[in-house]
This record gives C-alpha cells, sequence and structure tokens, in this order.
C-alpha cells in the first residue's frame, strides 16, 4: 500500500472533523474520496500533506510515518497537492510557478549561489529544462512567460497540477480538479489523469461530478460527518445502500 | 544590474565632484543606510518585518570595537567576524521568533529590539561604556597592500571603505534576487502555505534571510563603530529602527530599488529637516502616512502606476472617439 491512514482522526474545538478515519491508497490507481458538503475530505487532504497534524492516529506513507512532518519534509518524500481554488503564484509567470515545484530537485546553498558555481548552473539548466518539458506536455509552453493571474481558468487548474507534477511526487492529490472547467475541458483534465495513472503515478482526487467519478476512479471511498461509510469500486459504491441513504440518496430526492 | 552600474558610478562621481566633509560625511551615511535598508528589504522578501533590525547593527558594531580594543585584533579581521558573530546570534533568534509570523513576528523581534538596548545601557558597563556609552574606539586600521599601506583616517578614505562595503552587499544580494533564492523568496511572500506544500522549507528560507540580513547589518555596524568612534546604546533603539523601516517602506519592497529611492530621497530629506530636532520624525511620520495611502506600493510603483494610468485614458479617449464614428 502506498498510503496507509490508521483511526485517524481531527478535532476542530468540538467538531469531531475526522473520526477514526482507516483507508489506504494503492499504487497507481486513482483513488476518488467523495462525500457532502462537511464530510471531511478537504481535512482529510490536510492531515495526509501535513498541512493539519492529527489530534490521534496515524498515517504511513511507503511504509513510514509521515505523521507530524512539515508540509515540505512530506512533499519530499513523494506527495505533492493541489488546493481548491486554482491556487498559485499570480504575480510569477508561469514558468516560474513550475520552476518552484522543481527546486526540491535543486538545494539551495547561500555560497554556491553567490559564486554561481558550475554545480549551480548545471542544477539550474536541468530544472529549466524539466520546468519546460512539463510545459511541453501539458501544453502551456506558449504562455510560459506569461503572468499566472492572466491566464485563463483552464489553464490555470493545468498549471496548478503541472506544479505539483513538478515536483516529482508519486502520489498526486488533486482538490476538485474539475471545478468550473467546460465538458471539453473536463474531458481533457480526465485524459491527463488517466494518462498519469499509465504513467505510473499514484491519484487521490475529491470531485463532485459523480458521473467523472464513478467513470474515472478505481477505487471510491465515502466519507459522512468525518466517518468512512463504504469503500470499494465505483460499481459497489452506487449499489451501497448507506451510501445511497446518505448521499446519492439525499440528491435523488432532490430532483 | 544596468541599474546598479549607474549607482555604483555615482557613488565614485561623488568624491570627485565634491571634497567638501559634510558632503563626504553626508554620502557615507547614505551608503551605509543603504547596506541597512536593502538587507531589511532582503528579509522583508521572505515576508517578515524585522523590527530588531539594528540590534543586529549594534552586535556587530559592540563585537568589532571589543574586538579591536580588549582582545586587540587588527580591524580587518574584526571586519570579517563581527558580522559573522552577528548572523550567529540570529540563529537562536530567529528560530524562535519564526515560530509565529505577522503581528507576532512583530512583536516578538520589537521586544529583542528592547532587550538589546537595555543590554547595551546597563549591562557590563566596564566593557559596553554603560548609559555614558563605548568611547574612544579606534578608526580602521592601514591595511597593508603590496603597493604600501593604505590609511583609512580622513573622511575621504572612510566614504571609501564605505563604498567598497556597499558594493559588495549590494552585489551580492543582487546575485541573490537573481537566483533560485530570490525565485523562492518571492514564491514564500505571494503563499506560504503553498510554496511550504510544493517542498520549500518556508523556516529554513526565513531563517536563511533573518542571519543573511543579519549579517550585513553587523557589517554596517562595524563601519559605524570605527568610523564615529563612539558608540550608544541610543544608535541601537527604536528611532533608527523606525527610521529604516520608513526609509525602506515609503521606497516599496517590491524591487531593490525602492529602499535605494526611499533611503537616498529621505537622508537627504533629513539634511534640510535637521532644525527642526526631535520633530523630525513627526515629518517622517506625515510623508509615511500619505504614501502608505496614495502609493501603499512605494515611491517605487510610481512609474509603473502612471504608465497604467496613461494607458487607462489612451484607451478610455479611444472608445469616446470610436463611439463618436460609430453610425
Amino acid at each position: 500500500m502506498l498510503l496507509e491512514l490508521r483511526e485517524v482522526s481531527r478535532r476542530f474545538g468540538g467538531v469531531q472533523a475526522v473520526n477514526r478515519l482507516s483507508m489506504t491508497v494503492a499504487a497507481r490507481t486513482i483513488h476518488g474520496l467523495i462525500g457532502p458538503n462537511g464530510a471531511g475530505k478537504s481535512t482529510v487532504f490536510n492531515l495526509v500533506t501535513g498541512v493539519l497534524p492529527p489530534s490521534s492516529g496515524e498515517i504511513r506513507f511507503k511504509g513510514e510515518s509521515i505523521s507530524g512532518l512539515r508540509p515540505s519534509e512530506i512533499c519530499r518524500r513523494g506527495i505533492a497537492r493541489t488546493f481548491q481554488a486554482a491556487t498559485l503564484f499570480r504575480e510569477s509567470t508561469v514558468l516560474e510557478n513550475v520552476l518552484l515545484g522543481c527546486q526540491l530537485h535543486a538545494e539551495t546553498r547561500v555560497v554556491p549561489t553567490f559564486l554561481r558555481t558550475a554545480a549551480y548552473r548545471e542544477k539550474d539548466r536541468a530544472i529549466h529544462a524539466r520546468a519546460r518539458a512539463l510545459l511541453d506536455t501539458l501544453r502551456l509552453a506558449e504562455a510560459a512567460d506569461q503572468r499566472a493571474s492572466t491566464l485563463p481558468h483552464r489553464d490555470q487548474k493545468v498549471l496548478c497540477l503541472a506544479m505539483v507534477l513538478a515536483t516529482g511526487a508519486e502520489l498526486v492529490i488533486l482538490d476538485e480538479p474539475l471545478a468550473g472547467l467546460t465538458a471539453q475541458e473536463s474531458a481533457e483534465t480526465v485524459a491527463t489523469l488517466r494518462r498519469l495513472r499509465a504513467e505510473g503515478k499514484t491519484i487521490l482526487l475529491v470531485e463532485h461530478d459523480m458521473r467523472v467519478v464513478m467513470g474515472l476512479c478505481d477505487v471510491i471511498t465515502v466519507l459522512d460527518h468525518g466517518v468512512r461509510i463504504a469503500e470499494g469500486t465505483p460499481r459497489e459504491i452506487q449499489r451501497d445502500p448507506s451510501v445511497i441513504e446518505a448521499y446519492l440518496g439525499a440528491e435523488d430526492t432532490r430532483a | 544590474m544596468i541599474g546598479f552600474g549607474l549607482l555604483a558610478a555615482a557613488g565614485v562621481a561623488i568624491p570627485i565632484a565634491t571634497r567638501d566633509s559634510y558632503h563626504l560625511d553626508v554620502a557615507t551615511a547614505i551608503l551605509m543606510n543603504l547596506v541597512l535598508t536593502l538587507s531589511l528589504r532582503f528579509e522583508m522578501s521572505t515576508g517578515q518585518l524585522n523590527m530588531a533590525h539594528v540590534s543586529f547593527m549594534g552586535v556587530g558594531a559592540y563585537a568589532s570595537a571589543l574586538l579591536v580594543m580588549r582582545a586587540g585584533w587588527p580591524f580587518w579581521a574584526a571586519l570579517g567576524a563581527a558580522p559573522l558573530l552577528a548572523a550567529l546570534v540570529a540563529l537562536p533568534v530567529g528560530r524562535i521568533a519564526l515560530r509565529v509570523s505577522g503581528p507576532y513576528y512583530f512583536l516578538i523581534t520589537f521586544a529583542f529590539l528592547e532587550v538589546m538596548r537595555l543590554l547595551f545601557n546597563n549591562f557590563f558597563p566596564d566593557y559596553l561604556g554603560g548609559p555614558s556609552g563605548l568611547v574612544q574606539i579606534p578608526p580602521p586600521s592601514p591595511l597593508p597592500l603590496p603597493g604600501g599601506a593604505v590609511t583609512f583616517t580622513g573622511k575621504l578614505p572612510q566614504y571609501w571603505l564605505m563604498y567598497g562595503l556597499f558594493v559588495l552587499t549590494t552585489a551580492m544580494l543582487i546575485r541573490l534576487e537573481h537566483s533560485r533564492v530570490g525565485l523562492v523568496a518571492g514564491a514564500i511572500r505571494q503563499g506560504d502555505l503553498l510554496a511550504e506544500t510544493l517542498g520549500v522549507n518556508v523556516l529554513r528560507y526565513q531563517l536563511g534571510a533573518f542571519m543573511l540580513g543579519s549579517f550585513f547589518a553587523g557589517l554596517a555596524g562595524v563601519f559605524f563603530a570605527h568610523s564615529h568612534q563612539v558608540l550608544h546604546s541610543s544608535d541601537f533603539a527604536l528611532e533608527p529602527m523606525v527610521l529604516l523601516v520608513v526609509f525602506t517602506v515609503i521606497g516599496g519592497t517590491q524591487s531593490v530599488w525602492g529602499p535605494v529611492i526611499g533611503t537616498v530621497a529621505l537622508s537627504i530629506a533629513s539634511e534640510f529637516l535637521r532644525e527642526l530636532h526631535h520633530y523630525e520624525v513627526l515629518v517622517y511620520g506625515l510623508v509615511l502616512m500619505v504614501v502608505m495611502l496614495a502609493v501603499p506600493e512605494g515611491l517605487v510603483s510610481l512609474p509603473g502606476r502612471l504608465a497604467e494610468a496613461l494607458a487607462r485614458r489612451r484607451r478610455a479617449k479611444a472608445v469616446s472617439m470610436g463611439a463618436g464614428l460609430a453610425p
């Protein structure tokens, strides 16, 4: 198992946002995390990436405990994420945004930076090449020198993904990667995610578009009020009575 | 880069244009203040305002004075060691202060400023001189060069010494700005959480910037100690600190040019405001308020804002003309 949560809980004052959650994410799968608003999906992401420490329980990545580590250290070990709204460095250029994701492969020390040693310049060339190649594959190369805030929404979402991929993370965590995209753009992103899985990445995502989630994910975990109520293949989830009651059922009554 | 070439050239031109000792004094003080504001801005570029910057200048100043006077070190060895000591003191201070950010960081560093002022003023009076200050600090000793020793006793040689330190500081800070360090600093300023989740150890970078900024503050302190030859705790108190912040913020912190504009303009202005004595600060306060209300990003952002406003007007004009031509 690539990622494993053991009885992980997180409280905010009196609110139990995540309650004794155990789940596993297998390597080279696309794993969906779904549930009604306030189910604790974003909190789970924050716990796994170290943005929040768990109140109790343990999170293991590639067999090692990562609970309590700084987010940057967790990223170095191979977990990177996007945030819900397209969160990027708005004043920087597209290339700089991606370079920042690359920079953990080029440790920066003060003296070599002053002296611009051969090793420093070599690393600089390497991460520039890496960033350019990524922009090429995601078809953002033409916008490389544009300011990130000037990109259209779809390109901002793609840029967020590029930044995460730049870190080289094995486990890519995506918070609503399709939010605000047109059907066409959404289909492109889905194709990209499938390609990433084929290339060996593992993807954990939160997404509200049920049709896409059911078509894309290998495994789905369903949360409600911070508790796992079901886990399985899309087919199993669609048939699960507790899921229908807590989640899909609620939509049925509305319809 | 070209800009700083011009600035460096202006620095060479000043002593050619004037040998007046008052002018040289002002020019030397501006160069020293530039080292302080540029290094303060470097720290601010990772998103933190350090209110104890002058305290590290004080550490460099007192350390260098004591190394020369008590330990018998040559000035040039103290010039290298004292800034390193300032950076070393910054390490534990930074580790504690950087546990928090924003206003809390401001308050912790502010508290440190007061602690250090009290220390300079009241503790170890036999060494630090107590409330009456540390006096009789020797000037920089002659530099033994192959072509004969160069002495640093007059105004002009001291100007050149400060000029050398200034060029060294700006060259290093600009090199950092245009490097991966600058890239990461810009990212931290825009979104420290995002940078952290992308693998940037934000704390490490902020601590590094804090130590490096303190190193340069210490360097300015060494020069201050041996050129003034007198140190007093009030040189490292709130008032000079506020002035540094005002210089930096009025100029703007977006680019290295901000502190340059702010420091040069206000240092020259302060020579004309000298007769106001303590009320001088009142003028700075007013200027700061006006700038913050009118151009919150500092004077350095003015050309860009003007260009934008002009472009808007031209567009508006084009639109209204187009409307007039429409059938």
